[in-house]
């Protein structure tokens, strides 16, 4: 038995189906005798580079613990998924049992985004039609100018 | 005494800690400018190469 910090970054596109890879990745986790201690859902995350053309990554950590020669099972299987874009098992020596830096900071931020993103969709819908009128406005007015100058 | 609030145990995941040791462009700052300790240097230096590797720090400012 040994000691594992994994982090593994899916594909962005794929955010809204994490649950599932979760669980799946669980269950992968669990048919090699491994025991998950802790995991940290990070969430979507800037790339310091682009890795296979994305910008950004949906970051997972665990903690786990378990038998290296099931470990190259799991890697193996890791390789071939395509949603995966990066991954990595780390042995330590023990398993900090503090939140890391990264969800922590993630979990400071999280509020925000999601606000974000919701306002900017109504923010397009009511947008559109508006400046549609303004353009026309506009197109009237300036028609009308032009009748003025003549 | 160091300038740098160094934790016991240096974390990849920890950027805010690892960033004051890289340059602009990147690069990691030699332990004889940042005055760090030898060891802390070689902890310092190892965290930053996973963190680069797990894309939470530049390798270089070149990145398209």
């Amino acid at each position: 038995m040994k000691k594992y910090e994994a982090v593994i970054i899916l594909n962005p596109n794929l955010s809204s189906k994490v649950d599932e890879f979760k669980k799946d990745f669980e269950k992968l986790l669990a048919d090699n005798s491994f025991k998950i201690v802790k995991t940290e859902d990070v969430g979507r995350r800037q790339l310091a580079y682009s890795i296979a053309n994305h910008n950004k990554g949906h970051y997972l950590l665990f903690n786990l613990e378990g038998d290296p020669s099931k470990l190259l099972e799991i890697e193996t299987k890791i390789k071939y998924n395509e949603s995966i874009i990066r991954h990595l098992f780390l042995v330590v020596k023990e398993h900090s049992g503090e939140d890391s830096g990264l969800f922590i900071e993630a979990k400071n931020k999280k509020p925000e985004p999601v606000e974000v993103e919701e306002k900017k969709v109504v923010e397009e819908v009511e947008t559109k039609p508006a400046e549609e009128n303004s353009e026309k406005k506009e197109a009237e007015e300036s028609s009308k100018e032009g009748d003025d100058n003549e | 005494m160091s300038k740098y609030d160094l934790p016991k145990k240096f974390d990849h995941k920890d950027i805010d800690i690892l960033k004051p040791f890289i340059t602009e462009t990147g690069k990691i700052i030699p332990a004889r400018v940042t005055g760090v300790s030898a060891s802390n240097q070689r902890k310092i230096t190892k965290s930053i190469k996973i963190a680069r590797f797990l894309a939470l720090l530049p390798y270089t400012d070149m990145h398209q």
